[in-house]
């Protein structure tokens, strides 16, 4: 009973006309982002981030959710018609849908990977539902030691899981925490790093050091390379999108795997939305009698990811909401908008603030069902934006992160944090490091040290209550044996990680 | 199933200098962050950590990861990096004109600036597309965030 009057309660909230408009916004925003090659999610939160702080915390939240899953929508256009992913997530889509779309059923593709985003984030917004609440029981009682090993695992598994070398991703993790030092010490008020610098006594801004290391290190790296298609528009006219009943009968059996598996990947720390589709294909494809028409317009191989990667982007919030303790980049930026706002996420935030916590719930069923409406009819239109030229996008979206970047504080300081993190973002793609992994460390070290530092004050000073408490020493068990397990793969293969999903 | 674009240029090592680099850069990160905090801050003991026993550890963590990779780096093939510091430098030089200009000259004259030096980067130069761009996103900032976010930016330098 007490969960109906909380999801009514939610979609009261969720229904009232600002927050209608707003949530319109973002997966329109989110789906325009999302359609342009080389903006994904994070740059698309970050660059529209500033623009929510005139808004209401609920509302501000709503429309950046909306951006998030938007982007996934979105990208899977540009996979199709383009062999462009528009974000890392649609990789796996393009693998079949680019095919599909040459063999003039780029319509039929389309629609149906709207339906199984659709399908997969229904699944993963009611695991959300019920998920969430159980975890927050649990959550109350974890003190800072399960906290600093709960937030460790986050970090490490980020890194271990994801492709790529280990050692970059750790070292950009610890860069991260690094940068997340900077500013006022919450304990003692010394100030730390800041140089005389009044404007950094607050720490970096989120939306700045987002803003340069994914929004302009992504123009530099791509202005020389991304280039305008020509799109045969044929295929993609309205009466080109009827399924045939084949479509339909190979679909439905792989939609249902791929919510399961889209759900746990989503949830898991360091996995998210990229791996979810990846495993979900290699599924289908394993399980098909005829795994050969894959890669070349197999309808299971566009269903499959889509559907995966929407409903981990759902349940990706359950450790964001119930713990405070986001498993991705893209969540731990979601985490520093709601800190911008002045919410404290954690188990007490469902307790303390049930508006705004199903609000958002239920706002991401209505987000899901408008991007179900709109995206169908609005293909022409997202089809007339990837027709822009490059030159003339570029630069209108460095105006929109620098007007963006003045506007947090009024001041042109921020600016310059774009610059300087839009530098070392770029020298980071030329040394082959990952960029996410830094944001991760940047949201979650200031949170990592307050922990860890609390849990000694509490244990004074002994070390090994991190390893006597039995949670907390399940947890860290757990990032040995990851660590350990990718020490020894490395050794074994000398070619560590698995297969580069883009 | 590799999805990234190929690197333009192979130019295979007997080093891996892309990494050499990358973690000599990170072991003189570490090892100066470390210092300045072991210098600065006062690092307290486990019970009741300083403000710089934090900073101190992740100096050296970093100092350390940064290490592994170069030794790992020196014992295997690879590549240069392949870096673009003209495109990268003028991307940058637009944002930072964008800064200095804001305050003192307006918002306008800052899209300008900013459409302007970062065009260059594509080392073509479309005068009109150009002169039409500045026109066309100074008018929609002034519509977006002048009308209608209410910022608190003069458009102008003579505006108040």
């Amino acid at each position: 009973m007490e969960m109906l009057g909380n999801l009514s309660l939610g979609l009261q909230v969720a229904l009232a006309p600002e927050n209608l408009i707003y949530c319109f916004a973002g997966v329109f925003f989110g789906t325009l982002i999302g359609v342009l090659p080389g903006l994904g999610p994070l740059a698309a939160i970050s660059m529209l981030f500033p623009v929510t702080f005139y808004l209401e915390p609920t509302t501000a939240l709503i429309m950046l959710a909306g951006i998030w899953y938007g982007t996934s929508y979105g990208g899977s256009t540009t996979a199709i018609l383009l062999n462009i992913p528009g974000t890392p997530v649609n990789a796996v889509t393009a693998l079949d849908g680019y095919p599909m779309s040459r063999q003039g059923r780029g319509g039929v593709a389309l629609f149906m990977t709207t339906i199984a985003s659709f399908i997969g984030g229904s699944v993963g917004i009611i695991l959300l539902t019920v998920l969430a609440p159980v975890m927050v029981t649990y959550a109350l009682r974890f003190g800072s030691a399960e906290y600093f090993a709960l937030i460790t695992l986050g970090l490490v598994a980020a890194s271990t899981i994801s492709n790529g070398s280990t050692i970059k991703s750790l070292a950009m993790v610890v860069l991260g925490i690094m940068a997340g030092t900077i500013g006022m010490d919450m304990y003692t008020g010394a100030l730390r790093y800041t140089f005389g610098q009044r404007a950094l006594y607050d720490g970096i801004g989120i939306a700045a050091l987002a803003m340069g290391l994914f929004g302009v290190a992504e123009i530099i790296g791509s202005i020389h390379t991304a280039r305008s298609r020509m799109i045969d528009r044929k295929s993609v006219r309205f009466s080109a999108m009827k399924p045939t009943r084949d479509d339909l009968k190979r679909s439905w059996r792989p939609v249902l795997r791929a919510s399961a598996i889209g759900s746990f990947f989503g949830a898991l720390p360091g996995t998210g939305s990229a791996i979810a589709a990846f495993v979900a294909y290699g599924m289908e494809k394993r399980l098909a009698k005829e795994p050969e028409r894959f890669g070349k317009g197999a309808i299971e191989g566009i269903m499959a990811p889509e559907t995966a990667n929407n409903a981990a982007d759902q349940t990706a919030f359950i450790p964001t909401l119930a713990l405070g303790i986001p498993g991705s980049a893209t969540m731990a930026l979601m985490l520093g908008a709601m800190m911008v706002h002045g919410i404290t996420p954690g188990p007490r935030l469902m307790v303390d603030e049930p508006s705004l916590f199903w609000g958002l719930v239920m706002s991401f069923w209505i987000g899901n069902l408008m991007l179900l409406v709109l995206n169908i009819p609005m293909i022409g239109l997202w089809v007339r934006v990837l027709l822009i030229p490059y030159h003339l996008l570029f630069p209108a979206v460095l105006v929109f992160i620098c007007i963006g970047a003045y506007s947090i504080g009024n001041n042109p300081f921020d600016i310059w944090v774009v610059a300087v993190f839009g530098l070392l973002g770029y020298l980071m793609r030329v040394l082959d490091f990952p960029a996410a992994p830094l944001l991760l460390g940047f949201v979650l070290g200031p949170m990592l040290e307050e922990h860890f530092r609390r849990a000694m004050v509490l244990s004074q000073g002994d070390i090994s209550v991190l390893i006597t408490r039995p949670i907390s020493a399940t947890i860290l068990g757990l990032v040995g044996l990851m660590l350990l397990w990718n020490l020894v793969s490395a050794l074994k293969s000398r070619r560590p990680g698995p297969p580069p999903i883009s | 199933m590799s999805l990234q674009p190929s690197r333009k240029e192979f130019r295979v090592q007997t080093r891996d200098y892309r990494d050499v680099i990358g973690g000599v850069i990170l072991v003189l990160i570490g090892l100066g962050f470390a210092a300045y905090a072991f210098q600065n801050y006062r690092l307290g003991g486990i019970s009741r950590m300083g403000p710089g026993m934090f900073p101190l550890a992740l100096g050296l963590i970093l100092a350390l990861l940064g290490a592994v990779l170069t030794g790992q780096a020196l014992r295997r093939p690879g590549d240069w990096p392949v870096a673009d510091p003209a495109t990268a430098g003028l991307v940058l030089a637009g944002i930072v004109a964008f800064g200095l200009a804001i305050r003192p000259l307006g918002l306008i004259p800052a899209i300008c600036l900013l459409v302007v030096i970062t065009t260059l980067a594509e080392w073509r130069i479309r005068p009109v597309s150009t002169l039409a761009l500045c026109a066309v996103l100074s008018v929609m900032a002034w519509l977006i965030f002048g009308l209608g976010l209410g910022l608190p930016v003069r458009m102008f330098w003579w505006n108040a």
